[in-house]
């Protein structure tokens, strides 16, 4: 059931992305000789950005997309089920926040990008999923072997 | 290794050399343990005596039920009165006057890596003996005391004797968000993992985060506390004898398996990380394979 809603969910994002993503040089109409992300620097009209996009799979995984004439941001809220879910989510992003100069975004060809955008969506789930099973195997274990020295 | 052991491995190390083979060595060396337990072991200057100090927080309070008793009892011909400096407890050996016996001296050193287990014990073995007592005067309605250890800051132990079991009641204290779900999680196990068949012998575990259990909700000290949630409660019932050196280190043992977790994650995490950034690099684009030409100055004379 699960990964029959995450393939239209994940199609939805694939096919916006490769849209979105025919971005082209475009220098600011404010200052002279810069060059500026519209999406982030919103220095000239507005008329360079454009609607924002939101996929939802449901109410707790979504994908926002600002795409512009230069530059598009892409945000993703990773589902967050209970409290063990949400630490281990935190942790996770900000693991990759303290590493952000290592995921360089920028310049990159288009199409394998949305490769890296979509595979990171789908692993994202999986190893936050995979960290909670193993903390509860790993605590079944300890559990079980301590209350096993007393009998 | 999932077990911690209960003796202390570096002070039975250390102290191998000096006791058992009788090879005086200088030796200054602070050893610690769990619960912010430290020893001083130190060597006067002709190294044939050896000082062994230790400080424990909760002394004073083993004090009460019993610790003076089982020292001399356990260490009685080593114990000195002038007491180092800043620790709780100094015991001298001497060693021209060590045990003939090399066996002997051996189960001396052992002895010594159990101070910490022997000292945490007493009040155990009082909540046993009382239980015992209660147990064969058919008491209905026995009054014991409730005995409290509080054996690092904010975090303390609590032992009760009851006609037909003795509680243990630990309060444990998550220095972090992150620390306090795991624990939960680790916790719920415990109470959960009894259930099965073999390990119905086990102590009965009870486990409440935000309100103290009934056995000690009346004392002062946690009626002040307004309901802290970093504060866990574990409660043992119906403990047997046997099993004081594995109850004592409770807390170390649910502790150390949650920062092993953390840990685990972390390196978790980081080799995805490095996945994702292997997939990432697949999208460089290729640079420009332009071939580089320096500048040649060709001079045509016609």
């Amino acid at each position: 059931m699960r990964s029959n809603t995450l393939r239209p969910y994940l199609a939805a994002v694939r096919s916006t992305l490769t849209a979105a993503l025919c971005v082209e040089n475009f220098s600011s109409q404010v200052a002279e000789r810069h060059n500026n992300p519209e999406v982030e620097a919103r220095l000239s009209s507005l008329e360079v950005v454009v609607n924002p996009l939101t996929i939802s799979r449901n109410k707790h995984e979504k994908v926002l997309i600002e795409p512009s004439v230069n530059s598009i941001r892409v945000s993703i809220k990773i589902k967050q089920a209970d409290e063990i879910e949400r630490i281990l989510c935190h942790k996770f992003t900000r693991f990759m926040m303290i590493r952000a100069e290592n995921f360089i975004i920028l310049r990159r060809k288009p199409i394998i990008l949305v490769d890296f955008i979509i595979q990171f969506m789908e692993e994202v789930d999986k190893e936050i999923s995979e960290m909670k099973l193993s903390l509860n195997t790993r605590a079944r274990t300890v559990a079980e072997s301590y209350l096993l020295q007393f009998t | 290794m999932i077990l911690l052991d209960y003796h202390n491995v570096v002070i039975e190390e250390t102290l191998t050399q000096p006791i058992v083979n009788v090879i005086p060595t200088a030796l200054d060396m602070i050893v610690v343990d769990f619960d912010s337990v430290s020893y001083h072991i130190s060597t006067s200057e002709s190294t044939s005596v050896i000082k062994f100090s230790i400080s424990m927080q909760c002394y004073k309070e083993l004090v009460q039920w019993g610790a003076q008793d089982m020292l001399q009892r356990e260490y009685g011909p080593y114990c000195v009165s002038n007491t180092e400096e800043g620790y709780d407890f100094t015991l001298e050996f001497n060693l021209q006057n060590l045990p003939e016996d090399k066996e002997q001296r051996e189960g001396l050193v052992k002895k010594l890596a159990l101070i910490k287990r022997n000292l945490l014990a007493q009040p155990f073995e009082r909540a046993f003996e009382q239980q015992a007592k209660f147990e064969e005067e058919k008491q209905t309605n026995p009054v014991s005391d409730l005995m409290q250890i509080h054996y690092r800051d904010q975090e303390a132990i609590y032992i009760q004797a009851q006609l037909d079991r003795v509680t243990v009641i630990f309060s444990t204290l998550f220095k972090e968000e992150t620390d306090r779900l795991f624990g939960k999680v680790f916790l719920q196990e415990f109470v959960d993992a009894r259930r099965r068949p073999n390990l119905q012998n086990a102590p009965q575990v009870l486990y409440s985060s935000k309100e103290p259990p009934l056995e000690i909700r009346h004392l002062p000290e946690l009626k002040n506390a307004n309901k802290n949630e970093d504060i866990g409660y574990v409660t043992f019932g119906d403990v047997r004898e046997k099993t004081i050196s594995q109850i004592q280190l409770f807390r170390d043992y649910l502790h150390y398996h949650i920062k092993c977790s953390k840990a685990y994650m972390h390196s978790r995490m980081r080799a995805r990380v490095q996945a994702f950034l292997k997939v990432l690099n697949r999208a460089k684009p290729e640079l420009p394979n332009v071939e580089k030409k320096t500048i040649t100055l060709v001079i045509l004379y016609i």
